[in-house]
């Protein structure tokens, strides 16, 4: 398959450069000797630490900004002379927030700021890093995704990331170039510590599965959804539009527990056999319960988690595959495989 | 039309068919075409094809049961609408032609263990149907309103066909040339031609049963005089709510209007900023991107329906009345995981009917009607008013979020216009309510012969499989009686209507 | 068993809800709508004609108070489970006969002027 492809632009901004999937692409902007400049933001010092290693190896081409993305005088100081040559891939977002109003402050002003600048600076492209979560669920197992669907946003966190990316379809109207790519449930190196209680209430039979687990889900290993930000990157005919990157087919529930079970033992590790299965009553609680605490500002992420958990989520490749060349190579198996690796090489317990 | 005979309080005949829609007139034909002496007789009356406007009230006057305001009562109540008239539904309904969908075919013939229930031989019959249908896609130009779901459903990259009508068209013609080859242009004509007799404006009260004989049918006419008809047999041929409540006021109980199935549709009517609306006809464009779970398609529009459509929440949508011309009505059906009942109450005339949508049905009419409007907005719609109480209009898609928001199904207006399933075919014990041909269970020679049997809703408009299914066992209903006619039941009153012809 | 025919009970209700919601809707018009609605009420199934018959009895005795407008416009906003439905119904059937008979009415009820057709 052929497909358009602009060369690597001489500056490259990246946004939420110490976040899960920041890290991952930021390794690979790295060891691209055509990423000229890096300039990526930060929120604090803390997260400007955690990318000191790697950017070290960038030497001279990387520059970092700290500063709140909700603040645009920061944002104004990421753009500050980067040229039309630049790219911008803003993977900044929160989704697990200490308070509902910091999900609007940085999933949609943020982004706000973002494209308001990056119009400015006349950028070449710029590519949002989205959701499936301003999509909401599908209405039945069996249902997918299709490339373009219509907004019904599940929770707080679906309409942060909704009106994230109708403030970069506006920007579009306006002149922007930009694209917008949707991953599902990632996994992969550099999760964050909190990710490890999925690994191990898999290892302790205790995952939740609700009403047989026949839900699907999309997910997305974190080096596939680099290659597919990449590619809506660097393909012009990206432009003005959203992709599902995501692995090659949708999971059932309970091929995920397996496959993660038997990728655990693969590693080393002993795992106890079984789920925690719930009735689907237990998912609706969860999300009923979820719903009026997100009414109140307030988050509790178990419950948010325990809620979604009961719904497939899950979409198609499709139009990714044939417009930007996307072409997923590593599943589930190996790619828990990896992760597991990358949490004992870090120290993180399972 | 010959063939229609006059009421008496006595009539008989070889074997007695109640109902001549899709499932009644196909078998009248092939009964009187083997010779055999077939009265029918029909609840509705006789409506010549042209002679009222499609899809008008007037037309729902004199062709559909209860002028069109029929309910299955439940959390929501969904309307459905029967056709009642000569021909049934065939006169009235979109014409629209699907063959019987094989998967849909093999499943019933494992899960309900239908005897020789043969995808392929259906398939053959099919090939006969489209023939006699004259079955064809519009030659010319298709309507507006219908080019509206091809566009919008091209621009998203949903998959979308055409269906072909049974319609017969002239050279050229566009979508509204066609004539509508109903059964009483087809089959009941080929009936007639075969020695079959008809009596319109006649309804069957309930069928005498001895043991589990059925030995004659007390009716009523227009006039309100009342009858008795003998018979050998007897096929009822009413639709899935009048076939199960005649079987269940004749005394008849067994798993018999239990199991309605239905596909439950929510609508939309969406503003264009050119003249869409053809108030005569519906679209013959489908989205099947989403099927068989969920289906788009278009409804009929005059200005009385636009008007109706927009009540769901008048207040916000009243304004757009006036522009009725530049409105077309659009509904997201879905496969029904639900069911419902007919049950007759007794000392009342008409069944009482409820269904119940599950869960997943739910979420899937939610699903279609956001689905159905993005594809609305994407074919430029510049507004769309999506069919439940309180209702945003749409213009955008951040509006499609507000408006999924607002959304419950209890609020909508659903409604369906396939109803099947309540005497469902297959040899299942305790679970079947007629075996594999549509001999109702329990009984020597009382059959059922129409959208009852289907074991489930099809996921396409049911009249072909309707009456393919009827085709084939009226087939066998022919053959079996040939090899066992050892009855002496033949007496000179069908020899004389057989020399008749 | 003789249906109960409902001009007597639902056609003083549907007179008022017509005359609330389409306030310029000629009188006649009014009428031959009115006239529609009870007819095809009187051909309702008997499950749903019995039904319907005892919610319009009771919207039938508040009609004839002097309560009458102010009683049919908060039914008409409020969607009260089933009788909301009978003030739905009244509507469905009035306003589709309204439109279909005259296309050209506007949303108040008033029939568009020739010239603007």
């Amino acid at each position: 398959m052929s497909v358009d492809r602009w060369p690597a632009p001489s500056t490259t901004v990246v946004t939420g450069a110490a976040g899960w999937l920041g890290q991952a692409l930021l390794h690979r902007l790295v060891a691209d000797p055509a990423r000229q400049r890096i300039r990526v933001l930060v929120r604090d010092n803390t997260e400007a630490d955690a990318v000191k290693p790697v950017l070290d190896a960038a030497e001279a081409r990387s520059q970092v900004v700290v500063g709140d993305i909700a603040n645009p005088r920061t944002v104004d100081q990421l753009f500050d002379g980067v040229g039309a040559d630049c790219d911008v891939l803003h993977t900044a977002g929160v989704i697990h927030p200490q308070r509902i109003q910091h999900l609007f402050d940085v999933n949609t002003t943020g982004t706000e700021h973002m494209v308001t600048a990056a119009a400015k600076a006349g950028v070449r492209r710029f590519t949002h890093v989205s959701s499936n979560s301003p999509f909401g669920t599908n209405p039945h197992p069996d249902d997918v995704f299709r490339a373009d669907e219509p907004y019904h946003p599940y929770m707080a966190y679906g309409r942060s990331k909704m009106q994230g990316e109708l403030a970069v379809f506006a920007a579009v109207e306006g002149g922007l170039d930009a694209s917008i790519v949707r991953p599902p449930w990632f996994y992969g190196p550099f999760q964050p510590p909190r990710q490890t209680t999925f690994f191990r209430m898999v290892r302790n039979g205790k995952f939740p599965v609700i009403a047989g687990g026949h839900q699907r889900r999309s997910m997305v290993y974190v080096d596939n959804l680099v290659d597919g930000l990449l590619l809506a990157e660097l393909t012009p005919q990206a432009r003005g539009k959203g992709y599902w990157i995501a692995d090659a087919k949708p999971y059932l529930v309970t091929e995920i527990v397996d496959t993660v079970g038997r990728a655990l033992r693969d590693e080393g590790f002993s795992v106890k056999d079984g789920a925690l299965r719930l009735p689907a009553l237990a998912a609706r609680v969860a999300e009923v319960a979820d719903g009026l605490i997100q009414g109140t500002g307030r988050y509790q992420q178990q419950l948010h988690v325990l809620g979604e958990m009961g719904h497939t989520i899950a979409c198609d490749i499709a139009l990714a595959r044939v417009e930007l060349g996307y072409d997923p190579t590593v599943d589930l198996y190996e790619g828990m495989r990896r992760s597991i690796r990358w949490c004992v090489e870090n120290g993180l317990e399972l | 039309m010959s063939g229609l005979t006059a009421s008496m309080p006595r009539l008989d005949a070889e074997v007695l068919i109640i109902g001549s829609g899709a499932g009644g007139a196909t078998t009248a034909a092939l009964l009187a075409e083997a010779g055999i002496d077939v009265l029918i007789v029909e609840e509705g009356p006789w409506v010549d094809q042209g002679s009222v406007t499609p899809f008008s009230l007037e037309q729902m006057d004199q062709q559909y049961r209860a002028g069109g305001v029929t309910v299955a009562l439940g959390l929501p109540s969904i309307a459905y609408t029967e056709g009642r008239c000569a021909g049934g539904g065939t006169e009235v309904n979109s014409g629209l032609y699907f063959r019987p969908p094989v998967d849909v075919i093999e499943r019933w013939s494992a899960q309900h263990r239908i005897r020789d229930l043969d995808p392929d031989a259906l398939s053959v019959i099919a090939a006969e149907i489209e023939q006699a249908l004259t079955v064809s896609t519009v030659p010319g130009r298709t309507t507006p309103a219908s080019e509206i779901l091809r566009d919008g459903a091209a621009a998203l990259g949903w998959q979308h066909n055409e269906i072909p009508r049974w319609m017969a068209y002239p050279p050229g013609g566009d979508a509204v040339t066609g004539k509508r080859q109903s059964m009483t242009r087809t089959f009941l004509p080929r009936a007639f031609a075969a020695g079959a007799r008809m009596i319109v404006d006649c309804r069957v009260d309930r069928l005498h049963m001895a043991g589990g004989t059925g030995r004659s049918a007390a009716v009523t006419f227009a006039d309100g005089s009342t009858g008795v008809i003998t018979f050998r047999d007897v096929i009822v041929c009413g639709g899935a709510i009048q076939s199960p409540a005649l079987l269940q006021r004749s005394g008849i109980h067994g798993y018999i209007g239990r199991t309605l199935a239905v596909h439950p549709t929510v609508k939309l009517s969406a503003r264009f900023r050119d003249e869409v609306n053809v108030p005569d006809d519906v679209p013959v464009h489908q989205v099947k991107e989403f099927a068989p779970d969920l289906s788009f398609g278009g409804s009929a529009s005059h200005p009385g329906l636009v008007a109706l459509a927009l009540t769901d929440h008048w207040k916000a949508f009243s304004k757009s009345v006036v522009q009725w011309r530049q409105i077309a009505i659009y509904y997201a059906a879905i496969t029904s995981e639900g069911r419902g009942w007919v049950r007759a109450i007794p000392g009342l005339r008409d069944p009482l009917v409820t269904y119940r949508l599950s869960h997943r049905d739910r979420q899937l009419l939610r699903s279609g009607l956001a689905r159905l409007t993005l594809l609305m907005l994407e074919a430029d719609a510049e507004e769309v008013y999506p069919s439940f109480r309180g209702a945003p209009i749409v213009r955008n898609r951040a509006d499609i979020a507000s408006m999924q928001q607002a959304f419950a199904v209890s609020k909508a207006s659903v409604m369906t216009v396939h109803l099947c399933s309540s005497v469902p075919m297959g040899e299942l014990p305790g679970r079947s309510g007629a075996d594999s041909f549509g001999r109702v269970h329990g009984t020597s020679n009382v059959f059922v012969n129409d959208a009852s049997l289907l074991p489930t809703a099809p996921g396409v408009n049911p009249q072909a499989t309707v009456m393919a299914i009827a085709i084939r066992n009226a087939r066998h209903f022919i053959s079996s009686r040939s090899t066992t006619d050892t009855r002496s039941t033949t007496d000179t009153r069908n020899i004389k209507g057989h020399h008749e012809r | 068993m003789r249906p109960v025919p409902s001009a007597p009970i639902v056609g003083p209700f549907a007179d008022r809800l017509l005359a609330l919601d389409l306030p310029h809707l000629d009188p006649a018009r009014r009428r031959d709508t009115v006239e529609f609605v009870t007819r095809r009420v009187d051909s309702l199934p008997s499950v749903m004609h019995l039904g319907v018959l005892v919610i319009a009895t009771v919207f039938r005795l508040v009609v004839a108070t002097p309560l009458a407008d102010r009683f049919v416009r908060l039914m008409s906003h409020l969607a009260l489970p089933l009788l909301g439905e009978y003030v739905r119904l009244v509507r469905s059937l009035g306003y589709a006969y309204i439109w279909e008979s005259w296309p050209d009415t506007q949303a108040n009820g008033a029939s568009t002027p020739e010239h603007i057709r």
